[in-house]
């Protein structure tokens, strides 16, 4: 009777919260087309495609959004196959609360602060202006992400049924390729969303170890705006929420197990 | 003979696995570690004047200029505040969400929760973009309040957006947190049986609200400390929500950073560095006691 009465509040609460993300993403959509809005016109009074043009043709915003994908389906996969392999040794590890620290101290200082740092050292190892460079530095924060994400899968049932299989006679890569994969797969989906994610979002360390000669989504919008193309950079927003929202839609499942599962650390 | 086979190979296989254990570790603390220590190094180093381009032997002078100026400490107060204040919005907005939940439990493989997903997937940059054209001078809600006649000018509107108090980096960054806290305080909610143990207050003569209040919110936000901790920090180094949104000064401690580190005139780069280390110590201090915290378990279990 209760649930009952509260159905129709929850469905308004879930139409209220979905008009307030559709809200911002419709503004971008007619910014994105808008040819001239000056103000107070409550809608552009002229409509171009020319943001979606560039898009489409082979330089700038295209090409952006290329690296753009090209690094963070670099960094997702080096950081979840890295963070896979390495993991059970950071969830068995003795100094647990020392490693705890260190794979939450990138998050914690300001991703400035990171960039700031390790320029000089990049800039020594012929890093800096590269794509490598930014690949690497965006790595060392997905690849603590991931440890942490993926120390949570060495509980004690993950390990009773490698010890069973182990038992009945699996070899030791047996025991991961036939058992530990099968559970761990979709931790590994989700690490990869969230690792890609953060290489997808990052703008900091792309500005300071790229250092203008890599150029990204991000570093375009902001660019964009700067130069007061609202347009552009309207059209690049749009094409950062894509992939976000792709990944939200085709993985069902990452909803409900984006935050349930136990980080080891 | 397969038994026999196994024993004899135990030790070799354990050894090998010690081993490849031991191996995985080292790079742990070489890809994360490394790197970090090395930016300390050099950090420390470019800021005492011990490398860099206009480097001339040992010297204080960035530091005595970093620690004497004003706008040091008002840049860190400012950014402590914008994300206190921030991470308090959005933490009150969650609680205020999951009380006026319904108790019922969504289905099993269905998440009442899909909504708030949604601004998960909404990266800084755009959130701080979406602000400028929603609530800026000349944004959406303004043309609407001069369509309405609620304003003549576009000044005239109240805009938060590059506000010295960060208004609008506090609006905007409790609007992309909210959704993170929601869906982790359930999660917290259903581990501790937050739901159950309220009920339990109810049974005893609590009202919901103050069953609530006295019961939830304290086992949440314990659960939650070390989590909400790194959020707060998180927050106050923010960078691209503040560079969009926030006012030329006060600064955020990135966007300062940021600034004395891009300057045409290298000599304030080892400012930048000191500015830089600084924020790193009291950033790690503050992870180091927030991590320390460990959620409790459960009343119910230790019984």
């Amino acid at each position: 009777m209760r649930a009952e009465r509260a159905r129709p509040l929850r469905r308004s609460a879930t139409l209220a919260l979905t008009a307030a993300f559709l809200a911002p993403v419709a503004l971008l959509l007619v910014w994105s087309f808008a040819g001239r809005w000056p103000w107070p016109a409550p809608l552009p009074s002229r409509w171009r495609a020319s943001a979606w043009i560039d898009l489409a043709g082979t330089g700038g915003l295209g090409a952006a959004a290329l690296r753009s994908l090209g690094i963070a389906t670099t960094v997702a996969f080096a950081a979840t196959g890295l963070g896979f392999v390495t993991c059970r040794s950071a969830a068995e590890a003795r100094s647990r609360d020392v490693l705890r620290l260190l794979l939450h101290l990138p998050f914690a200082l300001s991703p400035v602060v990171l960039g700031v740092g390790l320029e000089y050292s990049f800039l020594r190892a012929g890093l800096a202006g590269r794509t490598a460079g930014v690949v690497l530095a965006q790595g060392m924060l997905a690849y603590a992400y991931a440890l942490i994400l993926l120390s949570g899968l060495w509980n004690a049932r993950t390990r009773a049924y490698l010890e069973g299989a182990a038992t009945l006679g699996a070899a030791p890569r047996q025991g991961w390729v036939l058992v530990l994969l099968p559970i761990a797969r979709p931790l590994l989906v989700l690490c990869f969303v969230q690792t890609f994610l953060i290489s997808w979002f990052d703008y900091a360390l792309v500005l300071l170890i790229g250092g203008g000669r890599v150029v990204t989504l991000t570093t375009s919008l902001y660019q964009f705006l700067l130069s007061g193309d609202l347009r552009l950079a309207a059209a690049s927003a749009l094409l950062l929420l894509l992939p976000p929202l792709v990944a939200l839609a085709a993985h069902r499942h990452l909803r409900p197990t984006a935050f349930a599962a136990d980080p080891g650390f | 003979m397969t038994s026999s086979n196994t024993e004899r190979r135990r030790p070799a296989c354990r050894r090998r696995a010690d081993g490849l254990g031991i191996a995985r570790l080292a790079a742990i603390w070489l890809l994360i570690g490394g790197p970090l220590l090395l930016s300390a190094a050099f950090m420390v180093a470019y800021s005492v004047g011990l490398t860099g381009l206009l480097a001339h032997g040992l010297s204080f002078a960035a530091w005595a200029k970093v620690l004497g100026d004003r706008v040091t400490w008002v840049t860190l107060g400012f950014s402590f505040w914008v994300g206190g204040a921030s991470l308090g919005v959005s933490m009150l907005g969650a609680l205020i969400v999951l009380a006026r939940r319904p108790a019922r439990a969504a289905p099993p493989g269905r998440s009442d929760l899909t909504p708030w997903f949604l601004p998960i997937a909404v990266p800084p940059m755009v959130a701080g973009l979406t602000a400028v054209l929603w609530l800026g001078n000349a944004g959406a809600l303004a043309r609407w309040a001069y369509a309405l006649g609620w304003i003549r000018r576009p000044a005239d509107f109240p805009s938060p957006i590059y506000s010295t108090g960060g208004l609008g980096i506090i609006v905007t960054q409790a609007a992309l947190v909210l959704p993170f806290l929601v869906v982790l305080f359930d999660r917290l909610s259903r581990v501790h049986r937050i739901r159950e143990l309220g009920e339990a207050a109810r049974t005893l003569g609590a009202s919901p609200l103050a069953a609530w209040i006295r019961v939830g919110v304290p086992l949440l936000l314990r659960a939650a400390t070390p989590t909400l901790g790194v959020y707060f920090l998180a927050l106050s180094g923010a960078f691209e929500i503040p560079l969009l949104v926030g006012a030329t000064y006060p600064t955020m401690l990135s966007v300062r950073v940021a600034q004395l580190f891009g300057q045409f005139d290298l000599s304030t780069r080892p400012q930048a560095y000191a500015l830089a280390l600084l924020y790193a110590l009291v950033a790690s201090v503050c992870a180091a006691v927030a991590l320390r915290v460990r959620a409790r378990p459960p009343r119910t279990e230790r019984v």
